[in-house]
Order: structure tokens, then C-alpha cells, then sequence
């Protein structure tokens, strides 16, 4: 028995301490305080499976109008992130074709070959960092290819995308830096669209916004924050699940074993690691009328952390919940959250992490983490780490 | 524009939504028991299969593959399955009746 069990339930996402491990807090989340009032911050949480999957579903109590951070960020511009319909159908409806499986099968090639590119010249060293030099470089390439930006403002992009999402310790609010990289973004956004503008027309997701736009069903403000929404979210949490997977690989050898004996297993291990590492820990919502909930009452107006990583470690809802058992195939995870704002981009990640963990695996089957030289980014909504690095036995015969 | 939803134990419920939405989305926005629509509507988790009646069965577009290859991985599917978030509602479907299976996933 850990000593932690007797610690009072706590979540603070702004304590860098928790991001280390906030599992055992989540678990006394579950089993003690369902409905969390963190009274620092005048924040509630729910941490349970039912509970966050019934406030996904209930969209007009649990609304995402103002916003799905704790924070009050500036939400001026509906999102698909921060809008409710009838105004997050409008927008969902206006890419949500772009990103089923069938629509973004035909990537697959470019993200093999982009993936294969980025780890052939570390094959014959036997060392390489899953973040630096891979998992944060594979997911942004997709998305400027998605995006039509050129592939040489990648790393400027990854920079200004990864400052957005990052909060200073113990601050509750966006620190000046984010706004300023977010700032970048949308200067850099526009300048790409007025040079559209000069070029013939192309086929792709941007495209299509513009032509919405032209139809007045995108204003120019949600045109901005769509882009924005694109570039971030696509590209910091498939990084983190590619880093969360190999390190969760590394931690369980016998499931390592398992995956080698049998790649068919990949696509369930992809979920399985969603489920129980998966990079988006909470998103929040604002409730529109008071909520009466384990005899708790959460006041109408206040926000809500959905934490969703403790929903999906909850034993209430999986056997064995707190084990990485990558058979399991859990398909009714809440790690793309779920429901209306369930990640659109899901489909596009599964193919980036199948194709890059199948990659990954077959240069290096037998990769060992270095677990002394780990580090993680800090944000209350995604986890994972900046630097994985690892060593494998040289490999020279890949993609020789 | 109409869609009735009808419950396993017969009990049906029509709801109305804009055109331009989804089987699914119609669903999910009154919160229609039985449709859950986990994934949002990107054809990725068969959780708001449901059987379209006869009548209506021709005035849509078959399903792409992707949608194939989901309802073929369900278990109870037959005359008229679907998934509702492919069933994009035009004036032609208005009125649309779908029944609602058992059990999602």
C-alpha cells in the first residue's frame, strides 16, 4: 500500500508535480471526490467514465461555448474546440469529410515515407531521440502537407504551435509568451492566404475553408482560429502519443514481446496506449445550469474538468483498468474525448501512429528508453514528453 | 427536416434538424437513446449504426468503404444497416425513419 492512498484527493493541473504522475491522484479523484472542487481556482472535475462520458454526450448542460480550457481564454472566434451547435455543426461540417478513414487512406504512403526518412539516418547509430528527431517532426510535415505549407517552415511552425499550449508553473491563465506565439501563427496564416491568392487553386484543406469563407459560412475571424486549431492540435498530441507509446512499450516488455509475436496486434496497441497514456488529459466545459452529481451540486456558470485519462483508468469501466494489455482493443476509450467534439482528427492519427510505431519497431525491436535523460512538456490539458531518447542495436539493413 | 427514430421496444421519436446534417447528429442533439456517435461523425466507431426502413433504403448513397468495412466488423447488422453519421440529410430524406439496434459496440 503507497502512502499516497492516504493523501486527500487533489487535482491541480498548474502543479508541474502532477504531471509526472497524476495517476494515483486520479484514482483517489475516483474514489473519493467524483465531483472535485479545486477551490484555488473555482474549478470542478469529474473523473469517472460515466460522468465524463454522460457530459460529452449532454452537450447543452456541459457546453463548450466558453471555451474547453479551465482558463477563460479569449474566445471571441467560435472553434470547433469552443462553440456549440447549431455553431460547432457549421464548422464541424465544413471539413468533417476531410478526415474519415477513407478520406485520409490515401496518406499513408507519405506519412511511410516521410517516417522512414526521418529514421534512416539514426538505423546505423543505434541511438535516437523518439521526440527531436522523430515524433515531433512526422505529425507537423503531415499537417503542413494537409495544410499546403512548405515543408522548410516546419520546425518555425512546430516552435510557435508547441509555445501556444504551454503554461507557466502555478500560473492560471495563458502566459504572454503563448499569446505571442499564437500571434505568429495567425501573421503567418495570413500572409500564406494572400499568397494563395496569387497561385492557382489547390485541393486541400485550406482550400476548402477559403471557399467556405467565400460562401460566408466561415467568418474570416473562425477561418483564423480553424487554421490555429489544425496546427496545434494535430500536431502536439500525436507527438506525445508516439512518446507515451514507446515509453509505455519500454516500461512493458511482455507487451512489447506480445506486439513483435504479432503486428495485427498494432492497431488495438494504438488504443490501448489512448486509453490508458493517452496524450489529452482533460478538456473542459462550463456548466449552463446547476448539476446535481454524487450528492454534490456543481453552480451553473462554473467550469468542469472532464478528465478524461482518469475515465479511461476507471475500474468502474475496464477490468484490470490500471494495466497496459494491448489486446484489450478498448474501442469506447475517451482518449479523442467523444460525442459531438470527439477529436476530429482521430482517424489521421491512428494512421500516423500505426505506420510510425510499425516503423519505429522494426528499426529498433529491441530499443531501451533511457529513463535518467526523460523530460515532458507542461500544459493542464495534454502530457507527454519533449525528449525520449533511446538505444537499440545498430541496424543498418533498415530501409536499406 | 424529420427523422424518426424507433426503439427496439417500438416507441418511436421524431426530431427535426437542419439540412445538411447527419442521421447521427440528429440523433445526438435531442440525445436520442441508442445513438451515441463517440467519434464525432468521422466514420470511426460504429456507434450510431442503425437500420434504416425499407422505403428509404434506395434514395441513399451506398456506403464507401470505410463504412463498409464498419458495419461489416458489427455484429448485429442486416436489412438497412447503417451508420448515421454517413447519412448526410438532403430533402430527399426528409422524413427519414431508422431504427435503433439493441446495443452500440
Amino acid at each position: 500500500m503507497s502512502l499516497h492512498e492516504f493523501e486527500a484527493p487533489h487535482y491541480d493541473p498548474y502543479d508541474y508535480r502532477h504531471h509526472d504522475d497524476p495517476y494515483p491522484d486520479y484514482k483517489r479523484l475516483r474514489d473519493h471526490a467524483p465531483v472535485f472542487h479545486n477551490t484555488k481556482f473555482d474549478f470542478y472535475a469529474l473523473s469517472r467514465y460515466e460522468d465524463c462520458f454522460r457530459a460529452v454526450r449532454d452537450f447543452k448542460t456541459f457546453s463548450s461555448a466558453n471555451g474547453s480550457n479551465l482558463e477563460d481564454i479569449n474566445v471571441e472566434v467560435a472553434t470547433i474546440l469552443d462553440s456549440d451547435p447549431p455553431v460547432h455543426t457549421r464548422l464541424r461540417h465544413i471539413i468533417v469529410d476531410l478526415f474519415t478513414p477513407d478520406s485520409i487512406a490515401s496518406l499513408e504512403g507519405s506519412v511511410r515515407q516521410l517516417a522512414i526518412e526521418l529514421l534512416a539516418p539514426h538505423a546505423r547509430t543505434g541511438s535516437i531521440n523518439v521526440i527531436t528527431d522523430f515524433a515531433a517532426r512526422l505529425p507537423m510535415a503531415i499537417i503542413c502537407r494537409l495544410l499546403g505549407f512548405p515543408r522548410e517552415d516546419e520546425d518555425m511552425l512546430r516552435g510557435w504551435t508547441d509555445m501556444a499550449v504551454h503554461r507557466n508553473e502555478g500560473e492560471f491563465g495563458v502566459p504572454i509568451e503563448s499569446r505571442e506565439a499564437m500571434g505568429k501563427l495567425i501573421e503567418y496564416f495570413e500572409q500564406d492566404i494572400a499568397q494563395r491568392a496569387k497561385l492557382p487553386p489547390r485541393q486541400d484543406v485550406i482550400a476548402r475553408l477559403l471557399s467556405a469563407e467565400s460562401a460566408k459560412t466561415l467568418s474570416h475571424g473562425e477561418l483564423m482560429g480553424f487554421m490555429l486549431i489544425l496546427s496545434v492540435a494535430g500536431n502536439e498530441t500525436t507527438t506525445k502519443l508516439l512518446g507515451n507509446m514507446t515509453y509505455q512499450l519500454h516500461r512493458h516488455r511482455d507487451q512489447r514481446d506480445l506486439l513483435a509475436s504479432d503486428t495485427m496486434l498494432l492497431p488495438s496497441a494504438i488504443e490501448e496506449t489512448m486509453r490508458y497514456d493517452g496524450p489529452t488529459q482533460m478538456m473542459a466545459r462550463t456548466v449552463t445550469r446547476d448539476v446535481e452529481l454524487h450528492g454534490e451540486t456543481i453552480p451553473a456558470g462554473k467550469k468542469v474538468a472532464l478528465i478524461f485519462t482518469s475515465a479511461n483508468r476507471d475500474e468502474r469501466k475496464y477490468e484490470n483498468a490500471e494495466s497496459y494489455d494491448i489486446r484489450r482493443n478498448p474501442r469506447d476509450h475517451l482518449g479523442f474525448g467523444g460525442g459531438l467534439h470527439s477529436c476530429v482528427g482521430a482517424a489521421l492519427a491512428r494512421l500516423e501512429a500505426r505506420v510510425a510505431m510499425k516503423e519505429l519497431l522494426t528499426m529498433m525491436p529491441d530499443f531501451v528508453v533511457d529513463e535518467s535523460k526523460l523530460d515532458r512538456m507542461h500544459s493542464p490539458n495534454v502530457r507527454g514528453f519533449t525528449t525520449v531518447p533511446v538505444s537499440f542495436t545498430p541496424n543498418a539493413g533498415y530501409a536499406a | 427536416m424529420k427523422v424518426t427514430f424507433i426503439q427496439p421496444d417500438g416507441s418511436e421519436q421524431t426530431v427535426e434538424v437542419a439540412a445538411g446534417s447527419s442521421v447521427m447528429e440528429a440523433a445526438v442533439f435531442e440525445m436520442v437513446d441508442g445513438i451515441i456517435g463517440m467519434c464525432g461523425g468521422i466514420c470511426s466507431c460504429a456507434t450510431c449504426h442503425c437500420f434504416v426502413e425499407e422505403a428509404w433504403r434506395d434514395k441513399l448513397r451506398p456506403p464507401g468503404e470505410g463504412e463498409a468495412a464498419m458495419l461489416e466488423a458489427l455484429d448485429d447488422t442486416g436489412l438497412g444497416s447503417r451508420l448515421g453519421c454517413q447519412i448526410v440529410l438532403t430533402d430527399a430524406l426528409d422524413g427519414i425513419r431508422v431504427r435503433v439496434p439493441k446495443e452500440q459496440m
